[in-house]
C-alpha cells in the first residue's frame, strides 16, 4: 500500500467524519432536549439541494452553507411544531420530515441535477503546515467547514456543559414536567434544540453538495443521516464522544469505496476481498452493540440516554 | 432510550436561577387543553383534512413549477382510480403498503415501534429468494407457499436481536429495528456483488432471476392474489385483537403496564410476542412482494414500502380497517405520481403528498381533540396552578 493511498483514505476520513459529526451533533442537541428527531436524512436533503443551487445563483458557497442551515431549521421547524408543540409523536413526525425532505429536495432540485458546480468550497492549505508530510494534508489542508465543525462541537459541548442554557436543556430531556415547574419553557426549550439541530444538518447537507460530491443528485444522502442518528447513540449522547465515534464511522465511510483497491494482508486476510457493502454495516451493528452494552451497565448507573426522550410533554395532562 | 428509565441523577434543578429564565413567561402563548366533548370519527375526519392539506400544498408546489395543478392531479385520479386497470395498479401498491402497515400497527398494537419494517421485508425477501435458488424444480403453488413462509422467517430472524432486546433488557426498539434496515440493504447489495450474482450477468451486479414458476398467480390487471392474502391477514388481526382474550391482553400490556402485570400477564412475552409476529408479517410483506412483481432479488425491492407502512400505521391508528382505507390511499398516490411523469411532473410529488397528509392529519387530530387556548400571564404562581 503506498503511503498516497493511506493519506488519502485519511483526508476522506476526516471528510466523512466531519459530515456524520455535524448532523450527529445536531441530533444530539435535540436529543438531549428528549427530542428524537428521525428527519435527519430528510434534512439534510433539503440543505444539499438548496444550498447547492444558492451557491451556484450567488457564486459563493458560503451564501450556500448558511442558506442551507436555514433551509434545514425551516425543516426542523415542522418537527417542532409537530412533536413538540403539538405533542404528537415524534417517530412518526420525524419518519414524515424525511420522506417529505427527500421528495421536496427531488422536487426542487429537478433542474440542479445536471448542474456543474462551479462555487464549492476549496481546501484551506494552512500556511507552512499543510506541506509536512502524512500529517499536513490530513490535518492541515482540508476545507474550511471540518475546523468549524470542531469549533461547533466545542461550542457544543461548552453550552450544554458549562451554561445555564444548557443545564436547562439537559434538565428538559431528563423531565420535561419538574423543568416546567421550575420555570422555563418546555416548548421553547425543546423547539430551539429541534431547530438548531435542523440547521446543523442542513449544514451537513450543503457539505456534502458543496464539497465532498460537488453536485446534487437525488440520492446524494445515501443514509449517512441514518449514521448520524447512529452515532448519537454510539457516542452516548455526548460531544466529545461523539466525536471519536465520529472519527470510526468517518473510517469506515471513506475505506468503503477504497477498500478492494488495497493490496494488503492482515493476518493472513486479503484486504482487497473485503465487501464494500459488509464494510458499511459496521456503523449500524456496532450501535446496536453499543445500545445493548449501555442496557446492561444501566443496571449498576444511569443511562446516558436523556429519560424524557421521545416522551411528548403537555402541561395539561400533568 | 432504554426501559425502565433510571431516575435522572445529574442535572441539579435547584440551581437554575428563576428570575433570568423567565422573560418568555412575558408573552402570550397557546395552551393545548384536552376537549371534554369527544369528536366522533376523529381520526377519519383527521385523515380526510391531511389529503386536503397535502392536496393545497401539492397544488401550490406545481403551480410553483409552472405546472397546471387541475391537469396533474386528473392524471393521478385518472392513472390509479379511472377504470378496473387503474384500480389493479392501485392495488398493486397497495398491498405491501397493506402488509407493512399490518406489520407496523401489530406492534403498535402493543405501544411498540417496528421502525424496521423496511428491513425487515428485505429479509424475508432474501430468505424467499435462497429458497427458490435451491429448491428451484418444486412446482409452483408448493414453492409459493414455502417461499411466503420462508420470508415470515427471515423477518423474524432479522427481529429476533431487537424482540429478544427489548423484553428482556428494556432496550428501545425503535433504534434497533432502525439500525438493521441499512444492515439488511448492504446484505442484499454483497449478495448482488458476490455469492449471489448471476454468472450470466456479465458485469453488471444482479442476483440470479427467480425461476418461472415462483410468480404469484394474477387477480384482474395488474393486481395479485397478494390483494387477497393482505386482506386475510388484516381481517385476521381484526379478529385477534378485538375479539379475542389474547388480544384484549395484548392491547392492555401496551395501554397500561402495570395493570397488565397485576392480572398475571407477562409483560415479556406480550412483547416478545408482538415483536416477532410484526417481524414475520414484514417478512411476508417482502415476500409477497418479491413473488408478485419481480423477477429476481434486489436491494431495491422493499422501495420504501416498509418506511411508508409506518406512516400508514401511524394514520390507522394502528387498526386493520383504517390500515387497509389508508393502504389504498397511498397507493393510489404513488401510482399516480408514476403516471404523471410523462406530463414532465416528477414522480417525487407523491412522495411529497404523502409526507403531507401525515403532517397534516397529525396536526389536524391534534386540533379535533384539544383545544387551543391562549394564555395571558397574570401572575406565575396562579398560572402554574390554575389552567
Amino acid at each position: 500500500m503506498s503511503e498516497a493511498a493511506v493519506v488519502g483514505l485519511l483526508v476522506a476520513t476526516v471528510q466523512f467524519a466531519t459530515l456524520v459529526y455535524l448532523a450527529g451533533l445536531g441530533e444530539l442537541i435535540a436529543e438531549r432536549s428528549g427530542v428524537l428527531n428521525l428527519g435527519v436524512e430528510g434534512m439534510m436533503a433539503m440543505g444539499a439541494v438548496s444550498g447547492f443551487m444558492m451557491a451556484l445563483a450567488t457564486g459563493r458557497p458560503w451564501i450556500g452553507f448558511a442558506f442551507a442551515a436555514l433551509v434545514g431549521m425551516a425543516v426542523a421547524g415542522v418537527h417542532a411544531l409537530v412533536s413538540v408543540v403539538m405533542g404528537a409523536g415524534q417517530v412518526v413526525s420525524g419518519l414524515a420530515i424525511t420522506i417529505g425532505g427527500l421528495g421536496f429536495a427531488a422536487f426542487i432540485g429537478q433542474d440542479a441535477v445536471r448542474e456543474r458546480a462551479d462555487a464549492v468550497f476549496t481546501d484551506l492549505g494552512i500556511a507552512g503546515l499543510a506541506d509536512i508530510r502524512w500529517v499536513g494534508p490530513i490535518l492541515f489542508n482540508q476545507p474550511p467547514v471540518v475546523y468549524l465543525a470542531g469549533l461547533l462541537g466545542a461550542a457544543a459541548w461548552f453550552v450544554l456543559n458549562r451554561t445555564r442554557l444548557g443545564l436547562a436543556l439537559r434538565a428538559v430531556g431528563e423531565s420535561a414536567s419538574t423543568t416546567d415547574s421550575v420555570g422555563h419553557s418546555v416548548t421553547l426549550l425543546r423547539s430551539g434544540a429541534v431547530l438548531v439541530g435542523g440547521a446543523f444538518a442542513g449544514a451537513a447537507g450543503a457539505f456534502l453538495s458543496l464539497y465532498m460530491a460537488a453536485g446534487w443528485t437525488e440520492g446524494l444522502i445515501a443514509g449517512r443521516g441514518w449514521i448520524a442518528v447512529a452515532l448519537v447513540i454510539f457516542g452516548a449522547w455526548r460531544p466529545g464522544r461523539l466525536a471519536a465515534g465520529s472519527l470510526l464511522f468517518g473510517f469506515t465511510l471513506a475505506l468503503q469505496p477504497r477498500v478492494q483497491t488495497f493490496d494488503l494482508n492482515i493476518f493472513g486476510l486479503e484486504v482487497n476481498t473485503i465487501s464494500p457493502a459488509l464494510l458499511g454495516i459496521l456503523p449500524f451493528l456496532l450501535t446496536v452493540v453499543v445500545l445493548i452494552a449501555i442496557s446492561f451497565r444501566a443496571r449498576h448507573r444511569p443511562s446516558p440516554a436523556p429519560a424524557a426522550l421521545t416522551l411528548p410533554y403537555r402541561r395539561e395532562e400533568r | 432510550m432504554t426501559d425502565p428509565m433510571p431516575e435522572p441523577t445529574h442535572a441539579p434543578l435547584h440551581t437554575v436561577s428563576r428570575g433570568r429564565a423567565r422573560w418568555h413567561r412575558g408573552l402570550i402563548r397557546p395552551v393545548l387543553q384536552r376537549r371534554s366533548d369527544v369528536v366522533p370519527a376523529a381520526q377519519a375526519i383527521a385523515f380526510v383534512i391531511g389529503i386536503a392539506v397535502a392536496l393545497v400544498a401539492g397544488a401550490l408546489l406545481l403551480l410553483a413549477a409552472g405546472n397546471d395543478p387541475a391537469q396533474v392531479y386528473g392524471r393521478m385520479l385518472d392513472s390509479s382510480l379511472g377504470g378496473i386497470n387503474s384500480i389493479s395498479r392501485t392495488l398493486l401498491r397497495a398491498t405491501p403498503l397493506a402488509l407493512a402497515g399490518l406489520a407496523v400497527a401489530v406492534a403498535g398494537s402493543m405501544g411498540l415501534w417496528n421502525i424496521g419494517a423496511e428491513g425487515q421485508m428485505m429479509a424475508g425477501a432474501t430468505v424467499a429468494a435462497g429458497l427458490a435458488m435451491t429448491a428451484g424444480d418444486l412446482p409452483g403453488p408448493v414453492l409459493i407457499v414455502l417461499m411466503i413462509g420462508a420470508g415470515a422467517v427471515g423477518g423474524v430472524v432479522l427481529m429476533a436481536g431487537p424482540a429478544l432486546a427489548r423484553a428482556y433488557l428494556g432496550v428501545s426498539e425503535i433504534i434497533t429495528t432502525l439500525m438493521l434496515v441499512e444492515v439488511s440493504i448492504r446484505v442484499v447489495e454483497w449478495l448482488e456483488t458476490g455469492p449471489w450474482k448471476d454468472p450470466e450477468s456479465q458485469g453488471f451486479a444482479l442476483i440470479e432471476p427467480l425461476p418461472d414458476q415462483a410468480s404469484l398467480p394474477g387477480l384482474f390487471g395488474r393486481a395479485h392474489i397478494g390483494v387477497l392474502i393482505a386482506i386475510a391477514l388484516l381481517a385476521a388481526f381484526w379478529l385477534a385483537v378485538s375479539r379475542t382474550a389474547w388480544g384484549y391482553e395484548l392491547r392492555m400490556a401496551g395501554s397500561s403496564p402495570a395493570t397488565a402485570r397485576y392480572a398475571g400477564i407477562s409483560l415479556q412475552r406480550k412483547v416478545l410476542t408482538a415483536l416477532v409476529l410484526s417481524g414475520a408479517l414484514a417478512g411476508l410483506a417482502g415476500a409477497v412482494e418479491l413473488t408478485g412483481t419481480a423477477t429476481r432479488l434486489d436491494p431495491g425491492l422493499s422501495n420504501g414500502y416498509g418506511f411508508a407502512g409506518i406512516i400508514v400505521a401511524a394514520l390507522a391508528l394502528m387498526r386493520p380497517s383504517g390500515v387497509a382505507a389508508v393502504a389504498f390511499v397511498f397507493g393510489a398516490v404513488q401510482v399516480g405520481g408514476q403516471s404523471i411523469q410523462t406530463l414532465g411532473v416528477t414522480s417525487s410529488i407523491a412522495t411529497i403528498l404523502q409526507a403531507m397528509i401525515l403532517i397534516g392529519a397529525l396536526v389536524a387530530a391534534v386540533l379535533l381533540n384539544y383545544r387551543v387556548r391562549w394564555v395571558r400571564p397574570v401572575g406565575h404562581d396562579a398560572e402554574a396552578t390554575g389552567v
